[in-house]
């Protein structure tokens, strides 16, 4: 029993290795090739690179605005997700806690909606973003992201405040606490948990977004990494050397985000997931 | 107690935030795109009219819009079996083990935190580049194919791009689930004589039903609206031999026709489509959860 289990664990060993190695491969390749020459990456595809030409990366640096595209879409992510969490910390608490029939109709309303594809929606919201003047504005957008978000952040709250005693809040009310101050005093942080779970899961979908940013930023200052890279890519297109060199710094950022909190963000994603 | 007296009241003011955006930006733009859909708006006329039915009848018609219906349908199918197969497998894998299972979780759920963009430009450059230097020097001659070129690969590639993108995610999924059935349950089995591949079909399986029906549902979702990873690797192209839905309407309302009218009615048919599929999903996996 004993050897066969050892077998069997070294045969799942060899499996998910192999597994990983393939995972791993077009990030190694791009990584590995981002810092030869055209003419090195052309003859010897598969090795590592005889010399570091890191000027690939200046280049493109420059190239892609990085810095300035970088900003825009830290804005974007930080901005939009505030926003989501904000208004949808408030709806959800007190969608939660008022027992009438327009409480059932506002959470009916917004959970149906998680069911409308965004490729439904696009054209006509692309006419609302003209005419809000939201065109090209990072601003607008993280509005934008919030109005798309709130449903399912309130749908997580809503689960979620289900589960604090009410004795709580009804014991500061008595105290002669407004809503507003139980709220940001006693309900934000027992919301803790799913805050952050809220806050990961739409920090990525947000910095990884680009159907909608594609649509409603034109102006390349306004840009966000996605954007950059694929203008890059689209005049680079047989200059592998920039193009992997934009990729790798397009994917810098939340590789280094992932390696600090992984923890959390998987944790995060699994607990999205299964609650939503 | 102002509060107690108008509980619609206060509700109203704290959803009033959350409201106002979801309006404008998700539930109007729903609406107004039912109403759009029956005229002839576009990008060109400053003025537009109502058209009644025509979008839908010229729909109907439109050999292109039914090819890439028919290739989101290919698509679906494929990439729902394809990713939860790897993932759940993936996941038992893991977890068997005693060791690592941190380490290995990490690296495959990596492709998901990297948009599919970002990824799909990576794999092109190993199915334009890599694989053709393989097919030469190693003489792994299978691999000497026009991977974005040919519609046959192509499909193949945007397979592989889409399942490396989304095994992660599911992968994540089925582990939580798999860490909530009790080893009790799977030692007794064992004791009672079932064997390693029965106790996961008789006793886990069963009890992971939760999980199954959230991935499916997820891939299903994800894999109707499939943009990125397409429009990253082929463009919908050769020709329109890869066009997805999301890509058709994307090119008909913002590139060349800019036919915005005619563009939301395809929007409002792939709605109709993603809800009759999702029900019939969520129907079916329910039943089948109650039964078990």
């Amino acid at each position: 029993m004993s050897t066969k289990r050892r077998i069997i664990h070294t045969l799942v060993y060899i499996f998910l290795v192999v597994g990983a190695l393939y995972t791993l491969f077009p990030l190694l390749m791009a990584l590995m090739n981002s810092f030869k020459t055209n003419g090195e990456l052309l003859t010897n595809v598969i090795s590592l690179p005889s010399k570091f030409h890191f000027e690939n990366y200046a280049r493109t640096f420059e190239k892609m605005k990085y810095l300035h595209s970088l900003v825009n879409t830290v804005l974007l992510a930080t901005i939009s997700v505030s926003l989501m969490i904000l208004f949808s910390a408030l709806a959800g608490w007190k969608i939660c806690r008022t027992k009438t029939r327009l409480s059932r109709v506002l959470f009916g309303l917004f959970v149906f909606s998680m069911l409308i594809p965004f490729s439904s929606i696009m054209i006509p919201l692309y006419k609302v973003t003209l005419a809000l003047h939201m065109k090209d504005s990072i601003i607008g957008l993280s509005f934008v992201y919030a109005g798309l978000g709130v449903s399912m952040a309130i749908f997580l709250y809503h689960g979620f405040v289900k589960g604090i005693p009410i004795e709580l809040e009804e014991a500061a009310s008595i105290d002669g606490s407004s809503d507003m101050q139980t709220f940001f005093y006693i309900i934000m942080p027992l919301l803790k948990p799913i805050t952050t779970t809220i806050c990961i899961t739409n920090v990525l979908w947000v910095w990884n977004d680009f159907l909608l940013p594609l649509i409603v930023l034109s102006n390349n200052k306004k840009y966000t990494l996605l954007l950059s890279t694929n203008t890059l890519f689209g005049q680079y297109s047989s200059d592998w050397t920039a193009i992997l060199s934009a990729l790798i710094l397009a994917a810098l950022p939340v590789i280094v985000f992932y390696a600090l909190f992984q923890k959390q963000i998987l944790k995060g994603i699994a607990d999205g997931a299964v609650k939503g | 107690m102002n509060n107690k007296k108008h509980p619609n009241r206060t509700l109203l003011i704290f959803c009033a935030p959350a409201l106002l955006v979801y309006f404008v930006f998700k539930l109007y733009p729903a609406i107004s795109g039912i109403y759009y859909s029956l005229t002839d708006w576009n990008g060109i006329n400053k003025t537009f009219q109502i058209v009644g039915l025509a979008n839908f009848i010229e729909i109907f018609k439109d050999e292109y819009f039914w090819n890439s219906v028919a290739f989101t349908l290919k698509y679906v199918v494929v990439i729902v079996v394809l990713a939860n197969v790897a993932a759940l497998t993936l996941a038992v894998a893991i977890e068997s083990l005693p060791k690592y299972k941190g380490l290995f979780r990490t690296i495959f759920y990596m492709p998901n935190m990297i948009s599919m963009v970002i990824g799909g430009y990576m794999w092109m450059f190993i199915f334009t580049k890599v694989l053709y230097y393989m097919a030469d020097n190693w003489n792994f001659k299978f691999l000497d194919k026009s991977w974005i070129g040919d519609p046959k690969y192509s499909f193949i590639a945007i397979i592989i791009v889409a399942t490396w993108g989304a095994v992660g995610y599911l992968m994540i999924i089925y582990m939580a689930a798999l860490q909530g059935v009790s080893t009790e349950l799977k030692e007794a089995a064992t004791l009672d004589g079932a064997t390693t591949w029965q106790v996961f079909w008789k006793v886990t399986f069963p009890l992971i039903g939760h999980a199954v029906t959230i991935c499916i549902f997820w891939a299903l979702n994800s894999g109707f609206q499939v943009f990125d990873v397409i429009y990253a690797l082929t463009g919908g192209g050769p020709g329109r031999a890869t066009q997805s839905v999301a890509i058709n309407i994307y090119e008909e309302a913002f590139k060349g026709n800019i036919r915005y009218g005619y563009a939301t009615a395809k929007s409002t048919v792939l709605f109709l489509i993603v809800l009759v599929v999702t029900m019939l999903q969520l129907n079916i996996t329910r039943r089948r959860e109650e039964e078990l």
